[in-house]
């Protein structure tokens, strides 16, 4: 009997429990309701679409989310501004002194996070530990061309390459290059691991917190350089992996901006009066890309067959829901200056055309190959897109391999592939997209594409420090390529920001600028 | 002999000369372990089997073969897989996850999950007491009007709430209930340790999405084994000697129909994990199913088996739980407590 009283005991203290456990759960909520939006204290800026940050330090950071925090926390020695034209930030001014040589007098009283003055001193340490063979930074090649750095006094530095380099003016602004400012007498007896979290920059906002894939807590700098910013002074930024989940919690009011939309929703989403939507063409290619040492890309006509054969406008319309604009070549229309000013016939489909490229060919109808894609979205459809389009017009037998990103970018690199889709995101010299994909040692011409011709323009560009006959020589270099087809250009994406309705003060850059535009933001 | 339970025990152990009690504990225990060692190497061979890379994960856009390798090299994965598991186990054993590798560099895994585990913990037990609650109300309701209309619509809802997909479901809740009407927030999780009012009302939706496929399972067993235990003799016997139907319904037909009701309850904590993962990232809730999505994407090998472990454990202590809890309610199962 005993032991059956200690049963009666636990069942009735497990159903009870259930009991209580049920009442706890349905009462109180219905009665809720969300409290009056208060005034803007925090800002609510979700990155969307990505959930990794892996560092905050600027030499170091590899991944866009990354970017888009240390965006707001650091400073480079220059920035964009909205029309793409490069102004002075740490440096009050500057000038080239030879072609070799470009001189930034500083801005006085600029303070680190920690109260220290920046001065040259912490311009020539940052960029010396990019370009450092030993430190190992992912942006290093950026400044192989450095040859020495000089502090001339407290507030001039010098930068001097080895050959006139024009990029580099935009390696020095605070995008994804590595450039941002540092401190030395934090850094310069090692990083210690502390500053991969709680970096310590010269930007309107400190990090004040981060749980990994989380979220990041960043604090207004009371002490920025920029008088009256930044206006909120707090921001909180979750990492919202899901596009679709940053949509809902923006309409639902959970978050006041994100830095991305999934394309199939923009249209929508124009229509709903409790959103903003800022949307434009941004500086990035997507294209197919050929390798040109194996067959059947390995033959000019071929590849110029294909390149006849297929539609761009309903590549914009089909895989990116109209989101995007098509491509004239692989320097993005965004960057005005260099990009080619029209489309060359080559790039508009002329199935006639294509039969006659073909018919010169040494390959015929029912010619076989692969094009690489990976993933389930957009990047799938673009491939199917156009295999579907091409093998229609030319009788072709290409097909689709879905595979994952990270291996596609090993084969590519390891040249094992026929085709694959492929693109570029945040880089913002026309030099990054024409000589890494274009020049025969390019690092980002996996095609093994080679013309001495283009070569010798896009090593000449590199040293014309007039942007406007800089230009002109990269129109030059991409029409010729344009005839030997070593990649098929196809769009470019349109980036978009969404803002809850009362948002004001946020500016939308090419480049999705995220993190410098927050000091901005003016209310919420 | 090991009593036939509802334990998704891989492997169970015969202890031949012990008491029977802790004979039943230990051979439990074994079996959890290899069930956790066979599961953590399933995990850890079909990661390396999958394409791709955490160096490339962690150098981004700009990695070179070269700084691939070196990444590769410095954290031991030019060695044979399986002496790689080797080591992550030794770590395990030593009660240290490691750390994160490509998701949060550097950071110690054990720390990511001591942040994350309670907000899983929090939302699925919200989850499994919301359906016991609306399975109480719609099982019983039906089964004590049995083939009239309120049975009808009872099953109808059932089958409904089993159709809908619970990332569906979730999106439909935050379009109706958040959106629409205002009363939730859309995105983002209170921790409990924060505020416990906060973490009810934040989770009442990721909670309701994953409750109602389970709720619609919970209903129907505890609707069918009512019905079963209704036309038991005893239950006739009872009626005979004029009890009231309320004392006849709960001291011989619920009490008995109750055990085959916490056994589903134990078996859907499998299904709840599921969809723990998919509800996690609809609604921004920082928990061990999110970790596993974003450490899968990025390759980050000693996350994912930290997470699974932590899964594999959950459903094993709860399956155990489930089988005390059943021996308590039932005096002759096993005879062992």
């Amino acid at each position: 009997m005993t032991s059956s009283t200690k049963n009666d005991i636990s069942r009735r203290t497990i159903l009870k429990a259930g009991v209580i456990g049920g009442a706890l759960t349905l009462t109180p909520f219905w009665m809720r309701s969300v409290a009056a939006a208060p005034a803007c204290q925090t800002l609510n800026a979700g990155i969307t679409g990505f959930s990794t940050i892996n560092t905050l330090d600027p030499a170091r950071a590899a991944l866009l989310p990354e970017s888009y925090v240390l965006w707001g926390v650091f400073n480079s020695l220059l920035k964009f501004d909205e029309n793409m034209k490069i102004v002075p930030d740490l440096a009050e001014s500057y000038e080239a002194v030879s072609p070799t040589i470009l001189r930034f007098a500083l801005r006085h009283g600029v303070k680190f996070h920690d109260g220290a003055e920046m001065t040259a001193e912490d311009v020539k340490f940052s960029l010396e530990r990019v370009a450092s063979e030993e430190f190992g930074s992912p942006h290093k090649s950026n400044f192989d061309a450095i040859k020495e750095i000089r502090v001339v006094d407290a507030y001039t530095v010098e930068v001097e390459t080895h050959e006139p380099f024009a990029p580099m003016l935009s390696y020095l602004t605070n995008t994804r290059t590595g450039s941002q400012i540092v401190p030395k007498h934090v850094l310069e007896k090692g990083t210690p691991d502390s500053f991969a979290f709680s970096p310590i920059g010269t930007g309107a906002y400190k990090v004040a917190g981060f749980e990994p894939g989380a979220s990041v807590q960043l604090e207004g700098f009371d002490e920025y350089f920029e008088s009256g910013k930044p206006i909120i002074s707090a921001v909180n930024i979750p990492l919202i992996a899901e596009e679709s989940a940053g949509v809902t919690a923006l309409l639902g009011g959970s978050i006041d901006l994100t830095s991305t939309a999934p394309f199939a929703a923009v249209s929508q989403l124009k229509q709903n009066p409790n959103v903003q939507v800022l949307k434009s063409p941004g500086v990035n290619t997507r294209f197919v890309c050929l390798n040109t040492k194996v067959a059947p890309f390995d033959d000019v006509h071929f590849r110029r067959a294909v390149s006849l054969a297929f539609d761009q406008q309903s590549m914009v319309d089909v895989v990116i829901f109209g989101e995007g604009v098509t491509a004239n070549g692989v320097i993005p229309s965004s960057i005005a200056w260099a990009s080619q000013p029209e489309k060359s016939e080559i790039l508009k489909i002329n199935v006639e055309q294509a039969k006659k490229e073909l018919a010169q060919s040494k390959y015929g109808a029912g010619t076989e190959g692969v094009v690489l894609t990976w993933g389930s979205g957009w990047w799938k459809r673009f491939a199917e897109v156009f295999v579907l389009q091409v093998n229609q017009n030319l009788g072709l037998n290409l097909s689709v391999e879905v595979s994952e990103s990270g291996a596609v970018y090993q084969r590519l690199q390891a040249g094992d592939f026929q085709a694959s889709i492929w693109g570029w995101l945040g880089l913002i010299d026309p030099d990054e997209y024409a000589f890494g994909i274009l020049h025969s040692s390019g690092s980002r011409n996996y095609g093994g594409y080679a013309n001495s011709e283009v070569d010798a323009l896009l090593e000449r560009a590199r040293g014309e420090m007039d942007q406007e006959r800089r230009g002109e020589i990269y129109r030059e270099a991409e029409a010729l390529t344009l005839e030997d087809m070593p990649v098929l250009p196809c769009f470019e994406s349109n980036i978009h920001n969404l803002l809850g309705k009362n948002v004001e003060g946020f500016k939308q850059l090419p480049y999705s600028a995220f993190g410098s535009q927050l000091a901005a933001v003016s209310s919420c | 002999m090991a009593p036939v339970l509802p334990g998704t025990m891989l492997f169970s152990w015969e202890f031949p000369y012990m008491p029977s009690p802790l004979k039943y504990f230990f051979s439990r225990l074994v079996g959890a372990i290899v069930t956790i060692l066979v599961g953590s190497l399933l995990v850890f061979l079909v990661m390396k089997a999958a394409p791709g890379d955490p160096a490339l994960a962690v150098l981004g856009d700009f990695a070179t073969p070269e700084s691939i390798a070196d990444f590769n090299r410095e954290r031991g994965f030019d060695q044979p897989v399986l002496v790689q598991y080797m080591h992550w186990l030794n770590d395990l054993v030593h009660l240290d996850f490691g750390t994160s590798l490509s998701i949060a560099s550097g950071r110690d895994i054990g720390e990511l999950l001591a942040f994350r585990l309670p907000n899983t913990l929090t939302v699925g037990v919200y989850a499994i007491l919301i359906a016991i609650v609306i399975a109480l109300i719609l099982g019983t309701s039906a089964a004590v009007r049995r083939g009239r209309p309120t049975d009808t619509i009872a099953t109808a809802v059932s089958v409904l709430g089993v159709s809908m997909p619970d990332f569906w479901l979730g999106y439909m809740l935050i379009l109706g209930l958040s959106i629409g009407a205002g009363l939730f927030p859309s995105y983002g999780f209170v921790p409990l340790s924060e505020s416990v009012t906060g973490a009810l009302h934040s989770g009442f939706l990721p909670a309701l999405a994953i409750a109602a496929p389970m709720a619609a399972v919970f209903s129907r067993t505890l609707r069918a084994a009512l019905v079963d235990n209704m036309d038991r003799d005893h239950v006739t016997v009872a009626k005979s000697f004029g009890h009231s139907r309320r004392f006849i319904f709960l001291h011989h037909v619920f009490r008995n129909s109750i055990i085959p009701f916490i056994v589903v309850v134990g078996l859907q904590v499998r299904y709840l994990l599921g969809g723990v993962v998919i509800i996690e990232l609809i609604f921004g809730i920082q928990g061990v199913g999110s970790l596993m999505v974003d450490a899968a994407f990025a390759r980050d090998y000693p996350v994912v088996q930290a997470c699974a472990v932590t899964f594999l454990a959950i459903v094993l202590a709860v399956n155990f739980l489930v089988d005390v809890i059943c021996a308590m309610l039932d005096p002759r199962r096993g005879g062992r407590s």
